[in-house]
């Protein structure tokens, strides 16, 4: 009985490592674009809590003009960039 | 079925060796460009699928130990040794862990399953997931190889099989010895996974914060069982171990807070890091550390490096743990020297009075706190190799440190919400502190007359009761703080969709539950904290008591109904039959136990205890007076205990509310267009 356990466990184990798999996910390096959406993402979260933080009245209008505007500029940094590559990406099937 | 589970570890560490090797062969392929005879994607594949499948065969080698427990299987030394026939099932269970081969095994197998998870769940990146696979395929080896040669929890027993085992240690036989432990391991174990995950992402240059996120879940999950393990040891301890208290600065308790200590100030710090890309360097080393001190708790409980009433296994495993220490630092080391320049922080902090600040403080203090419990609890150690005689260090120590740094604690715990990301302004400051400090001020004058009198450390050494008004100040404060986020929060939703208050709370929370849910966790610590500032104030009693004889402690009488004695297969008993009047009402009985039992032949004392919000009326059995054969009653009142274990129950519904996806921004838009008048609607749908 254990005999026949431990080569069902073996037998199966082997099998399961070793089945042909057609279908294998590639493993990509992640891309300066993909790095930049996410950070703009987390840019615009920021700035959603800031907006939201305001609204309760958690800041006085000074500080939160002056931290929205340091955001925003970030921002706009990261969408530059973004827009920059994407036009890129686009343009890059046209010359080949 | 010993050589079923023997086979199955062999089985685990094939696989988890294969997973290791073909894994860093194919991330150095994928890396270089360079092609073995397999494709490297193939073989990562295969080295996924191994790690997967090792698993199985942990599965089955637990399994098989389980069910040596419950048929009784003497022939296996291990179960000889922790179990008996008169065992009851749910302790044979526990008969896994409460040994050092058994808890071994529990380690390797609630690795494999993390990293089960982990390779089952590649697809959310890939790449990263192959990293950190096989770095957690390393970990794996060694536990793997620390159960198939140093500890091996299937040794059959030399000479003839005993009729019955010698049983489980009677301090392990308490309904919560069947989940702390597991609770505990889940906590070490699995921070193996952020920190793989970590490594990974350094080793690979991985850019952005992505690895924070998707590891997120992952760390709270395990601080949440380690902080859950945590108390409920100090629960056992309270209840089992009859000394009054429940945290004794004990070698083992120290080495299961510390690394809750740097996975709390990780979980705090890594907020910068994916807000603001600061302290980059400074969170890889706080997982890096994190893992180490698990290890490094593994090998104190595990090693008898240092004595403890919790340290259940002593051998001489240690040499192991200390060479996979100074690997793992090694390794560490040398990936972060290689790779520091990928961890330059994108900000510089701005004030320091600002949100990253009180971050950086927390963490300061939480490390200051955890270095405190290292330096206390190798000290012996230390002091024997250096001096040559071993020098304890004992609870005044900790408590001198600790405390303090725990009430500064509970302070930025209240301050940090409050303070805006980058810097806070005069105005800002005098806008958000001044009704928390009101708060906090009326609760200092209030708790005055209830006995709380600060002014005693002038004139006493004794620090107790002014640390107590602190905390209750400060606890008013945080939870004042707290209230005040909820209460801001909730008015903008009210005004925007009309919702009631509560609704509007609800609501509030699951836009997201990160941040509420983390102020609910705050709230809990916060109870907790009023919890043990109530320590300052405890009281005891001891009296041989005889027949309607009474003893009276704070507002309670006990009197003595009855003594006996009493005896099943498992143990024999002695125990007191007494009621408990409250003016002049009798408002419980209580049956405090000695038992004796028989496999073991070792004693335990099985606490009464009469539980209210108020305080804790605890009682135990000390045993017959010699002289008269009359019982020992020894009683302790124990203010505010209660609210430990509620603020624990807070702490949990909070990181379960934090675990929660955020309701997303478009179905929040939605259900507020509900509220909107239908003459709106139908407006709105002629425009279309």
């Amino acid at each position: 009985m254990t005999t026949i356990a431990c080569g069902l466990l073996l037998i199966g184990t082997f099998l399961y490592v070793f089945w042909p798999e057609r279908n294998i996910e590639a493993q990509r390096t992640k891309t300066r674009l993909e790095y930049l959406r996410e950070r703009r993402e987390v840019l615009f979260e920021n700035l959603r809590d800031l907006n939201f933080e305001y609204r309760a009245g958690k800041y006085p209008e000074e500080d939160y003009a002056a931290q929205r505007a340091t955001l925003e500029n970030e921002a706009a940094e990261v969408v530059a960039e973004i827009d920059l590559l994407e036009s890129d990406v686009l343009a890059a099937p046209q010359h080949t | 079925m010993p050589a079923f589970g023997s086979f199955a570890l062999l089985v685990a560490l094939a696989l988890s060796g294969y997973n290791l090797l073909a894994g860093a062969v194919a991330l150095r392929q994928l890396a270089t460009g360079t092609r073995g005879a397999i494709a490297p994607e193939r073989l990562a594949e295969t080295a996924r699928r191994a790690g997967i499948a090792s698993f199985l065969a942990a599965t089955c080698a637990a399994f098989a130990l389980v069910w040596a427990a419950f048929t009784n299987d003497f022939s296996v030394a291990y179960i000889a040794e922790h179990a008996n026939r008169a065992l009851p099932g749910p302790y044979k269970f526990a008969a896994l862990w409460s040994g050092q081969e058994g808890s071994l095994l529990l380690w390797a197998w609630l690795l494999s399953a993390y990293g089960f998870v982990l390779r089952v769940r590649h697809k959310v990146d890939v790449k990263l997931t192959a990293y950190a696979s096989t770095i957690l395929a390393a970990v794996q080896v060694f536990f793997l190889l620390l159960v198939n040669i140093a500890a091996t929890p299937f040794s059959l027993v030399t000479g003839p099989i005993p009729p019955d085992g010698n049983g489980l240690n009677p301090l392990l036989q308490y309904p919560e010895m069947v989940i702390h432990p597991p609770m505990l391991y889940l906590g070490y174990v699995g921070f193996s996974v952020p920190f793989a995950f970590a490594l990974g992402a350094l080793m690979m240059r991985y850019p952005g914060e992505k690895w924070i996120h998707i590891t997120r879940r992952w760390t709270m999950v395990t601080w949440l069982f380690l902080t859950i393990g945590i108390f409920l040891g100090a629960h056992w301890a309270y209840s089992v171990l009859g000394w009054g208290g429940y945290w004794g600065w004990d070698p083992v308790e120290n080495a299961s807070l510390m690394p809750w200590l740097t996975g709390t100030a990780f979980l705090h710090s890594v907020m910068m890091q994916e807000k603001r890309g600061m302290m980059k360097s400074w969170n890889v080393w706080l997982i890096f550390s994190t893992f180490m001190l698990s290890i490094l708790g593994t090998l104190l409980t595990r090693s008898g490096l240092v004595s403890s009433v919790h340290a259940f296994a002593q051998s001489s495993i240690g040499n192991w743990f200390w060479v996979f220490l100074v690997i793992t630092l090694a390794v560490c080391t040398f990936v972060y020297i290689l790779n520091r320049d990928h961890l330059k922080t994108d900000h510089k902090l701005e004030s320091l009075v600002s949100r990253e600040s009180s971050f950086l403080f927390n963490n300061l203090v939480l490390l200051a706190a955890c270095f405190t419990v290292l330096w206390g609890t190798l000290f012996p150690v230390l002091s024997e190799y250096v001096q040559g005689n071993r020098v304890t260090v004992s609870a005044p120590f900790y408590n001198r440190v600790a405390v303090p740094i725990g009430v500064f604690l509970l302070f930025l715990t209240g301050i940090g919400p409050l303070l805006a990301w980058r810097s806070t302004s005069t105005r800002s400051i005098r806008k958000n502190f001044v009704i928390p400090a009101i708060a906090a001020l009326i609760v200092a004058i209030a708790v005055i007359p209830l006995g709380v009198h600060p002014w005693t450390i002038l004139t006493t050494d004794h620090q107790g009761a002014f640390y107590s008004w602190v905390t209750f100040m400060m606890a008013a404060f945080v939870a004042t703080a707290i209230l005040a986020e909820f209460l801001r929060g909730a008015r903008v939703i009210q005004r925007h969709t009309g919702r009631n208050l509560l609704s509007s709370v609800v609501q509030l929370t699951r836009r997201n539950t990160r941040r509420y849910g983390g102020y609910i966790v705050h709230f809990g610590v916060v109870v907790i904290f009023i919890g043990l500032a109530g320590s300052a104030f405890n009281q005891s009693i001891e009296k041989t008591l005889n027949y309607k004889q009474s003893m009276s402690i704070g507002p309670y009488r006990i009197e003595c109904l009855d003594y006996s004695q009493d005896s099943n297969p498992n143990y024999d008993t002695e125990f007191a039959l007494l009621n408990v009047y409250r003016d002049g009402r009798k408002v419980t009985q209580l049956a405090p136990e000695l038992r004796f039992y028989t496999a073991s032949q070792q004693p335990s004392t099985i606490v009464a205890n009469h539980s209210t919000l108020a305080w804790d009326l605890y009682v135990i059995y000390a045993g017959k007076d010699a002289s008269t054969g009359q019982p020992v009653i020894k009683a302790f009142l124990n203010p505010l205990v209660a609210w430990i274990w509620i603020g624990l129950i807070i702490t949990v519904l909070g990181t379960g509310v934090a675990l929660f996806p955020n309701l997303s921004a478009a179905v929040a838009a939605q259900r507020s267009r509900v509220t909107v008048p239908d003459e709106a609607v139908t407006a709105g749908r002629a425009g279309d």
